[in-house]
């Protein structure tokens, strides 16, 4: 096994311990039942998908600034993995508001704000294939990285003003039973893992997609300003 | 700066000059708007009593997929010639260029609003407040800033029509939100439109200087 390999295997581990910390340990919630078992993963995938954006936010704007490929794989691999884990926030969420809301969807502050997260994440994979690849995808893909940080706490807010239904944050408000507050940190702390794990895959994937030649051109390119200055 | 403003201003009249010698893109834009509340008639099946709660969503509808067209061919038209190229050689700063044609995407938006609003008094039988068209110029400012941002963009990207209303409708949705919670106050439904026309300024003032920030990095390729 290489590195990758382990890495990967490691955070499936701890992910099936998580498993079992919410299905064996966690007791069962009084008024929601089996169905509260949704919320570990659900919020734990949620705060994975903000760090991978924020990756993406901080990855674009070094770009912008010193035009790093190492920042720029990045970018692409947080957004990569933070759609996956957004997509997987929208998914358990339904499924809890199904049977809790009677229905898998309302015009929420937080479900609005994480649909048009979705969006955006969805359109900034999308320039970067549509777009020439390199300079411009990188540039463009950047721009839209650092709009789409900013319009998301912006929607979340500006839907608050008028209509809320989703459960405030509880863990902070000290509302959970210790064993239920431990199984929570125990999954946030795995999937956080398991997110980390997947950028470092995904930005080895990126680097071999970019090839060899990449950095060569770059390197190239530097040598060849250096040779054009005047000799002193 | 006032090198700045003075390039924006050339680069904005060059823009309604140029829309003034051939009057394509606002004609067109009033129509589209008229259909869409033609189209909105059949949809809805509008009487007295539902429209003053229908027409906001109309409004919004009609005019963010009138400024995606707006903004996409601002950018469009400088793209056929390959003008925006030569404009960029120019010793001129690409900020100054980017809001030379935002300004004139804005006022061409404007002018299509100035039909879009009396049209929705006339068949829906709303009022037409200031507090409404207030509301509307405010949205439109923001949104003419991140839409032209990112037409200027995919101007240069495959698939284009395709990519605009993608990357930037979900960022057209603070100032719907705002904005149709303002349009909701002026056409009679409730509630209070302050806390939604100061929002809808913080919003403008966000985008407005983010696109300036970013603007650079998109034009000067």
């Amino acid at each position: 096994m290489n590195r990758f390999e382990q890495a990967a295997a490691a955070a499936v581990g701890l992910m099936v311990l998580a498993a079992g910390a919410i299905f064996f340990y966690a007791p069962t919630d009084a008024l929601q039942g089996q169905v509260q078992r949704i919320f570990y993963l659900h919020v734990s995938s949620a705060i994975a998908a903000y760090g991978c954006f924020a990756v993406v936010l901080v990855g674009g704007a070094i770009y912008l600034r010193s035009g790093s490929l190492v920042a720029d794989r990045f970018a692409r691999a947080g957004a990569l993995v933070g759609l996956v884990f957004t997509t997987v926030t929208l998914v358990m969420g339904m499924l809890w508001a199904k049977p809790i809301w009677g229905t898998f969807w309302a015009w929420d502050a937080r479900l609005t704000s994480t649909l048009v997260l979705w969006i955006i994440y969805a359109g900034y994979l999308l320039v970067r294939r549509l777009a020439e690849p390199g300079r411009q995808a990188a540039r463009f893909a950047a721009v839209v990285g650092i709009f789409g940080f900013i319009d998301v706490p912006v929607v979340h807010f500006s839907v608050t003003w008028w209509r809320t239904q989703h459960p405030g944050p509880i863990i902070v408000n000290d509302a959970l039973p210790p064993e239920m507050l431990a199984t929570f940190l125990f999954t946030m702390a795995c999937t956080l893992v398991l997110a980390a794990v997947m950028v470092m895959i995904r930005y080895r994937i990126e680097t071999l997609a970019d090839g060899p030649g990449v950095e060569t051109a770059q390197v190239v390119s530097a040598v060849k300003s250096r040779e054009a200055e005047p000799v002193q | 700066m006032n090198n700045t403003i003075a390039i924006a201003l050339a680069v904005a009249r060059k823009d309604l000059t140029s829309e003034w010698r051939t009057r394509e893109l606002v004609p067109a834009l009033a129509q589209f708007v008229v259909l869409a509340l033609v189209i909105a008639n059949f949809g809805f099946q509008i009487d007295a009593h539902n429209a003053p709660s229908i027409a906001p969503g109309v409004l919004w509808l009609a005019l963010v997929f009138a400024g995606l067209v707006a903004f996409g061919r601002a950018f469009a038209a400088e793209r056929e010639q390959s003008s925006l190229e030569a404009m960029l050689m120019t010793p001129a700063s690409p900020v100054a260029i980017f809001a030379g044609k935002a300004m004139a995407a804005t006022l061409l938006l404007v002018m299509c609003e100035a039909v879009l609003l009396p049209a929705l008094t006339l068949f829906f039988g709303t009022p037409l407040t200031a507090q409404l068209v207030l509301a509307v110029l405010l949205a439109t400012i923001g949104m003419a800033a991140v839409g032209c941002l990112f037409a200027a963009m995919v101007a240069r990207v495959r698939a284009r029509e395709l990519l605009l209303p993608l990357l930037t409708l979900p960022l057209f949705i603070p100032f719907i939100v705002a904005g149709g919670q303002a349009v909701q106050v002026a056409m009679g439904n409730g509630g209070n439109s302050d806390q939604a026309v100061g929002l809808l300024v913080d919003f403008d003032i966000l985008f407005v200087v983010l696109t300036s920030l970013t603007a650079r990095f998109v034009l000067d390729e």
